[in-house]
């Protein structure tokens, strides 16, 4: 077994999460792709820490779990105020932005 | 050659729950999938030596992001009414594929030129005792900044939460 399978594999994973941030309307599909994307991340700093036997790419590992979570509670605060003031969750709702007459 | 039959049940369970996860249309059977990819990561650091990081990835991102989803979730009680209409056409996973392919293709160009092998490791490696002599040692900078981030999380989700609703 090679540093090779566990990174094919975390690019594999990186490239679902993509897919699914693309392809899905679903305002928690979105988020959890994105914790998905993070994750594949993880497993690369983490093999890339036992194939140089060293411990910093564990430590960006832990690093980032911290960030994962700090990015969850944001953005399951943001999808819920968003399902609050327009009981949907389907990102073609949200086109404030978008609105030329509001720019 | 148990590494390997390990390896391959993982990255199986990992394949499967991340398919599933996006495929689904409640949110609740994709929280679950995300679950059992969380689960399945834990074990791949497990089968890395990083016996602290597994430990992380099961009380953080297992009992702490995935538990605090599905609580969101169900408190919101979503109605299948409002839920996006319109299911995922082929032509959009077509288009997407387009876009995202390209890119796997040159990651794995790039990983395959790669010249590194597994070492052997003393039993120390990815210890709590190691890792946190290399995290106050060297990484005490980045380990400050990373806990003032997660107090304006914490602020910040307050005030998401507490704002009054005005669209």
């Amino acid at each position: 077994m090679t540093p090779h399978h566990f990174l094919y594999l975390a690019t594999i994973l990186f490239g679902i999460g993509l897919l699914g941030l693309t392809i899905r309307k679903n305002l928690f599909v979105i988020y959890l792709s994105i914790e998905l994307m993070l994750s594949s991340v993880n497993l690369i700093l983490a093999t890339f820490s036992r194939a140089n036997n060293s411990q910093d790419g564990s430590i960006m590992a832990l690093l980032m779990i911290a960030v994962i979570a700090s990015e969850a509670s944001i953005f399951l605060a943001i999808i819920v105020y968003l399902y609050k003031s327009t009981k949907t969750i389907d990102t073609e709702t949200f086109t404030n932005l978008r609105n030329e007459e509001s720019i | 050659m148990l590494e390997s039959i390990i390896f391959s049940i993982l990255a199986l369970f990992l394949v499967i729950g991340a398919i599933s996860m996006i495929s689904f249309k409640q949110s609740v059977y994709s929280a679950i999938s995300f679950l059992l990819v969380m689960i399945a990561m834990a074990g791949m650091f497990a089968l890395l030596h990083q016996s602290f990081l597994f430990l992380a990835q099961i009380l953080v991102s297992v009992g702490a992001v995935v538990t605090l989803s599905l609580m969101i979730i169900t408190s919101i009680n979503i109605k299948r009414d409002n839920l996006p209409k319109h299911r995922v056409s082929p032509k959009s996973i077509f288009l997407s594929s387009i876009l995202i392919l390209p890119i796997i293709l040159v990651i794995f160009k790039a990983i395959s030129s790669l010249d590194i092998k597994f070492v052997e490791v003393d039993s120390s490696f990815g210890t709590i005792q190691s890792i946190s002599t290399t995290l106050f040692s060297n990484w005490v900078l980045p380990f400050e900044i990373v806990s003032i981030l997660l107090l304006s999380a914490l602020i910040g989700s307050i005030i998401i939460s507490k704002r009054r609703l005005n669209l």
